[in-house]
């Protein structure tokens, strides 16, 4: 029964490892959206070795998942208009693809639908149904509602200086958990609404007034935004489907000049299907200064040395690379609450390695090196060991205190005293009289 | 800057009339009605910034006109827009529009709308934005303001971990004092003083040992040393395991020699020998 079972789980592992080295994806793809107008998008999918399989909604087969294993590495979900799925595609079953790992690119739309529901899950309040963004600025012929982007080149997933990109679609405002990564923010002008003509204005004015979120306006709106779960797989929200269009990666801009939709595209899939900014732990190491080996316990006031080393994934070559870019990660030793916590700065000359040197508080306990390095984008570098801190043993204390030369003085002139009372009492001379006939044995 | 090139060529070319902006004014008041400050705005250059009180209330009437008529109009979108440089905060506060194309905004700092966002000792930037589905839409950049700082908005618990946190140094205990070695050393001497009035009187009366190398003296007393230089040894390298263990094995032969010694005295002692 065990070798059975041991042999299943091995045959499982292999599955994953065989589906992990070809990057499978599954593209839930709308019949009412036209595969041919997708194919700039898809295309390059392939062309970067991803292995797409596509898939109706309601649609059975192929399964995501068969016996709880995700069947793809990642899902795209561009159905933002249906409202019902096939059983397997459920926002339950979505979030248990991104615990095992798998990585979701969603499009939303401004229609309600089950992924809507989903998207409130990760902290994306959107606007009531049927609100899509609307921009009058800049002028130009396209209608309010197709709207020209300009992209923020502060992200680190983005590749720097993409034109701005066409977007139609509905808007997010975002929660306040820092898993958020915003990737396209509305443009300062923008508002959600569904008024199409210039009467409707005071119903702008009261939606405003209703307070809080009665009004989706201005460029603290998400279009596309990502989320990274605490396992480190990753999730974006498109506020519509069209700007992976071959339309839109196509149409000219009002000021002239192509848009950035293609490569927009790419990059947002990159990230999101664990291409970019994706960072590991190898390994840690700690020890005393000048010791080679891993000591089973410190003690207090013990200079330690900390060394962790980090890789960054390569796409170009599937391959884990030392990375020595990490300027701020810091390095808390703590107890409860952490005792120290000092930056962990890269050593020159040694990739991937990070090192700092530090001396074990002077108190005793259970200790733990911690590592928590979270920034947007990146993967999460976390790690933790416990070491024990203990007080010195009774022989690591100093033996020869100054202060101490009386007492030393007095033990030894003691010990010395009964030595010398010893030998003199035993091989001394009695004087005086003998006892004659003494009962003594 | 895309933006502002684009809306230049496309307000002479797609839409006929664009919307502008007419008599823009602006009053800030204190609660009793008495005007602080009023002036109208030039909407080419920026007015000294205006610096609103807590209690203060700012005022802000403009007209909207088509630029070509110079008819009013109700725009779909007037927009005023509070936006905090430093900080990327951002509020959209929408404008009521009279057909006629009058607008009045009142701020009032007793109670700020909710969508001033969170303020700091930075100014705002404040714009506003016109848009419309028949005319060319406009912004204008009105004046900055500077408003009382606002409280700051609750962080999400873990917001903390994705920044760099303030470096913590643990405060050691100071290392223990030692009085001066001077000291120490003139309280030893006292304590070894004793020796000398001993071996002082020892001298004046003599001492004599005539059974020191006794065969059956020196064993136990050699022992007996030997037991003292193991105490000195512990003191300086050993554990005490090993003190017991090397003291079992001396105790053993000690016995013995002692038992001897002993004897040997107490034979001596009662003039056997």
């Amino acid at each position: 029964m065990r070798l059975l079972s041991s042999a299943l789980v091995t045959l499982l592992t292999l599955t994953t490892f065989s589906f992990a080295s070809s990057s499978s994806v599954l593209v839930v793809l709308d019949p009412s959206l036209d595969r041919e107008n997708y194919s700039i998008f898809f295309g390059g999918l392939e062309k970067r070795g991803y292995n797409l399989t596509f898939r109706a909604p309601k649609d059975t087969s192929p399964a995501i998942t068969d016996y709880g294993v995700s069947n793809y590495d990642h899902v795209i979900l561009f159905a933002p208009d249906t409202k019902s799925y096939a059983k397997d595609i459920t926002p339950q079953s979505l979030v248990g693809l991104l615990s095992e790992n798998t990585n979701l690119l969603i499009a939303l739309s401004p229609k309600q639908t089950p992924l809507t529901s989903l998207a409130a899950e990760f902290s994306l309040i959107l606007p009531p149904p049927e609100t899509p963004l609307i921009s009058h600025h800049p002028a130009r012929s396209e209608p309010q509602t197709t709207i020209p982007v300009t992209v923020s080149s502060s992200s680190p997933i983005l590749t720097p200086g993409i034109p701005p990109v066409w977007f139609t679609g509905a808007p997010h405002a975002l929660g306040s958990t820092p898993m958020l990564v915003p990737i396209l923010r509305a443009p300062a002008e923008s508002f959600a609404a569904d008024s199409t003509s210039d009467d409707d204005s005071d119903a702008l004015v009261t939606a405003s007034e209703k307070g809080g979120e009665g009004l989706w306006a201005g460029s603290q709106m998400g279009l596309v935004t990502g989320f990274q779960t605490n396992v480190n797989s990753r999730v974006v929200f498109a506020g519509g489907v069209k700007m992976f269009s071959d339309e839109y990666a196509t149409k000219e801009l009002p000021s002239g000049g192509p848009p950035g939709n293609a490569l927009f595209a790419t990059d947002v899939a990159a990230w999101v299907f664990q291409e970019k900014l994706k960072l590991r732990i190898d390994a840690v190491d700690h020890r005393r200064v000048g010791e080679s080996e891993v000591p089973k316990m410190y003690t207090t006031n013990d200079e330690i040395v900390y060394t962790a080393h980090i890789s960054a994934y390569d796409s170009e070559t599937s391959t884990w690379k030392p990375y020595s870019g990490i300027d701020d990660l810091q390095l808390e030793f703590t107890m409860l609450d952490p005792h120290i916590r000092t930056s962990l700065p890269p050593v020159p000359g040694s990739p991937g390695a990070y090192q700092v040197q530090f001396r074990a508080p002077d108190r005793h306990g259970v200790f733990k090196f911690v590592l928590n390095w979270k920034r947007k984008g990146y993967s999460y570098l976390e790690s933790s060991t416990t070491v024990p801190v203990v007080p010195p043993r009774h022989d690591q204390y100093p033996r020869f205190l100054s202060a101490a030369w009386p007492y030393y003085a007095g033990a030894i002139s003691t010990s010395a005293g009964f030595f010398l009372f010893a030998a003199l009492w035993l091989a001394g001379d009695v004087k005086g009289e003998r006892k004659k006939g003494s009962k003594v044995e | 800057m895309v933006w502002q090139f684009s809306w230049l060529l496309l307000a002479a070319t797609v839409q006929a009339a664009s919307l502008s902006l007419q008599s823009p004014r602006f009053t800030i008041s204190t609660p009793d009605a008495t005007q602080l400050r009023s002036d109208t705005l030039s909407l080419t250059e920026k007015p000294e910034p205006l610096t609103l009180g807590p209690t203060d209330t700012l005022k802000l009437t403009f007209q909207i006109t088509e630029s070509d008529e110079g008819k009013g109009v109700q725009p779909h979108q007037t927009f005023l827009r509070f936006y905090d440089k430093a900080s990327g905060e951002e509020g959209i506060q929408p404008v009521r529009v009279t057909p006629g194309g009058k607008a009045k905004f009142e701020l009032n700092m007793v109670r700020p709308p909710a969508s001033i966002p969170p303020t700091t000792h930075n100014p705002l930037e404040v714009s506003l934005i016109l848009g419309s589905f028949v005319h060319a839409p406009a912004q204008y950049d009105l004046f900055d303001l500077y408003l009382p700082a606002s409280q700051t908005p609750a962080e999400h618990p873990d917001e903390a971990s994705f920044h760099v946190l303030p470096a913590i140094k643990h405060t050691f205990r100071p290392e223990q004092k030692s009085p001066p070695q001077f000291v120490s050393a003139v309280f030893a001497a006292t304590v070894l003083s004793p020796w000398l009035v001993l071996i002082g009187l020892w001298s004046k009366i003599g001492v004599k040992v005539p059974n020191l190398f006794s065969l059956s003296i020196i064993p136990f007393t050699a022992l007996l040393g030997a037991f003292e230089v193991l105490l000195v040894w512990y003191w300086v390298d050993l554990k005490l395991g090993q003190v017991l263990l090397y003291g079992g094995i001396l105790a053993i032969p000690t016995v013995f020699a002692g038992k001897q010694a002993l004897y040997a005295t107490g034979e001596w002692r009662a003039g056997r020998k």
